[in-house]
């Protein structure tokens, strides 16, 4: 009801700031440089079963000394990564990809997500996360390639607009790119037919916690113009849309994700559970597409 | 005989939706009654959309009560300040004659609303939009002060989807300030605080709203279900307090 767009939008939240807070989190992480061997669940696999994984979530605390976002909302401070393992475990979610929250850069943030991966092989796989607006300008493919190839990162999520720059290494590294594009769900169409090998997902269908419809469907149509554009079904609350997407996109194009620790899993999870979606649609989307854009290493 | 389920917040009929821009839709009285069913709710309380023709939505809700006496509760809609002058005989005739239960303000209430909802004891649904107040504590703390006897229902746990997500904090404050404010549990997606809410305030304040059919009863309901409370709550929270609230008890 009557829910205006904010000026203060999440947005403007997630291109600043931060100082750390979590240091009691960051001691639970461990030590050490944060190798990240690929992993995998083989008594799953042994068993048949799909392994249902949430392609969507947020660990580790922000640091952006000295800014007026530092520890102005939830996503500028911190992402208790227990409560993500505990509500997983209560849906059924066997593995979650995690990312890291607001930073102004992204090294030290990346490290962390590194080494949560390394301390719950089985439960996260992580993506790194850059900004092309910031001082990372320039040194961006160096860090990715080490995140990537020495620490074990599996992908790429940006919540700015991409660059050349990040989208070359992306290519380059073969990953998908997770990019929440803040309600501008049409700025995919400037980077779509240039990067047709990159797998791209949009966040929220395409509208975080549904801010604007219309993103939604503008999301599903992009779905249907071009193969290598995913939508993911975190926070998405008109869920008629959902419904849409289900009913009108290959299941390929469609991943589960949440948006833990501030969006619920459990929540999450059970808006596709409703739909009693036939089986084969079902283990696509609840897994079986991210595992697929991973090349399996998942 | 397991208690009541009732859902305090749902919608019927044609109208504009509250999104941005609005959705013209029209909401039938049967994808309600099956959705609700499939939720396992037992009441539906139903409003008119957001539109400016309250006399006539009014009416058309009246018309599907009627239509399923056993499966929904009737609220009449009004906009205090459009309507000025004129609630009086309007929310009578729709409470004595046309039996509606309860009202929703649409905008923010006046004396001459609430005065009437006073003497007609009946709930009051009031969501401030964002657009006129920066959250919900600044909408309601005179409202609520000024009449005590007036039970508020303030939906959406204070803010719709979450976004504004302080806002949840101010309806949780303000129920624990206010003995005549309940919140709805609607829509809100950062379920965090709702386990809040459920922490916080004592279960008889906390009603179970869906916003169907503009969101989904199955997935609302489920959220409430989450909650970690004794049964013996939920059940309050489910549909004791609406139907202690609505007199059904």
């Amino acid at each position: 009801m009557g829910s205006r767009r904010v000026t203060t939008s999440r947005r403007t939240f997630l291109a600043t700031s931060g100082a750390l807070v979590a240091e009691g989190m960051a001691a639970q992480w461990g030590k050490g440089s944060g190798m990240n061997e690929p992993s995998d669940s083989p008594s799953q696999r042994d068993l048949g079963r799909h392994r249902v994984i949430d392609c969507h979530a947020h660990v580790g605390s922000s640091r952006q000394p000295g800014t007026t976002e530092e520890l102005s909302a939830p996503w500028d401070t911190v992402a208790d990564a227990e409560i993500i393992l505990q509500h997983a475990r209560e849906a059924g979610i066997d593995k979650t990809i995690i990312f890291p929250i607001d930073n102004i850069n992204y090294r030290e943030a990346n490290e962390d997500i590194a080494r949560m991966c390394q301390r719950y092989p089985e439960r996260f796989a992580g993506f790194c996360r850059h900004d092309a607006e910031t001082e990372e300008h320039g040194t961006i493919r160096p860090m990715m390639f080490h995140e990537i190839r020495d620490l074990g990162l599996r992908g790429l999520k940006l919540h700015t607009q991409p660059t050349a720059e990040i989208l070359d290494v992306a290519r380059d590294l073969g990953i998908p790119v997770l990019y929440d594009s803040n309600q501008h769900v049409e700025l995919f169409e400037e980077f779509l037919p240039l990067y047709p090998t990159v797998n791209f997902i949009a966040p929220h269908l395409g509208s975080d916690q549904s801010q604007d419809w219309r993103e939604h469907l503008l999301a599903i149509e992009l779905a249907k113009r071009y193969g290598n554009f995913h939508v993911d079904t975190a926070a998405v609350v008109l869920t008629e849309y959902l419904e849409k997407a289900v009913r009108e996109l290959p299941a390929e194009q469609i991943l589960f994700g949440s948006d833990e620790p501030e969006i619920d899993c459990r929540l999450e999870i059970f808006k596709l559970r409703v739909l009693n979606l036939p089986k084969e649609k079902a283990e696509l989307i609840f897994g079986g597409n991210i595992e697929r854009l991973l090349g399996g290493w998942v | 005989m397991n208690p009541l389920i009732i859902d305090s917040h749902a919608v019927i009929g044609v109208g504009k939706t509250w999104d941005a821009p609005p959705r013209w839709v029209d909401y039938k009285l049967e994808a309600l009654l099956e959705r609700s069913a499939e939720a396992g709710i037992d009441r539906s309380c139903v409003m008119a959309l957001h539109q400016p023709f309250s006399e006539s939505a009014n009416r058309q809700v009246a018309e599907f009560c009627a239509k399923a006496a056993n499966k929904l509760i009737g609220f009449a809609v009004h906009n205090p300040q459009l309507e000025a002058g004129r609630l009086r005989p309007k929310l009578n005739e729709e409470v004595k004659s046309m039996g509606l239960k309860g009202a929703r303000s649409d905008g923010h209430p006046t004396r001459e609303l609430l005065d009437v909802v006073a003497e007609l004891r009946i709930p009051l649904v009031y969501y401030p939009g964002f657009d006129e107040y920066p959250g919900p504590a600044r909408a309601y703390y005179m409202i609520a002060a000024a009449y005590p006897s007036v039970n508020f229902i303030l939906p959406h746990l204070g803010v719709y989807r979450s976004w504004q997500w302080w806002g949840h904090y101010e309806a949780i404050d303000l129920v624990k300030r206010f003995p005549n404010v309940f919140v709805g549990t609607s829509s809100v997606v950062s379920r965090k605080y709702l386990d809040m809410a459920a922490r916080e305030l004592p279960a008889e304040k906390v009603l179970f709203g869906s916003f169907a059919p503009v969101l989904d009863p199955r997935v609302e309901i489920h959220s409430v279900k989450l909650l970690r409370l004794p049964e013996a709550s939920k059940a309050l929270i489910l549909g004791g307090n609406m139907g202690r609230l609505l007199g059904l008890a």
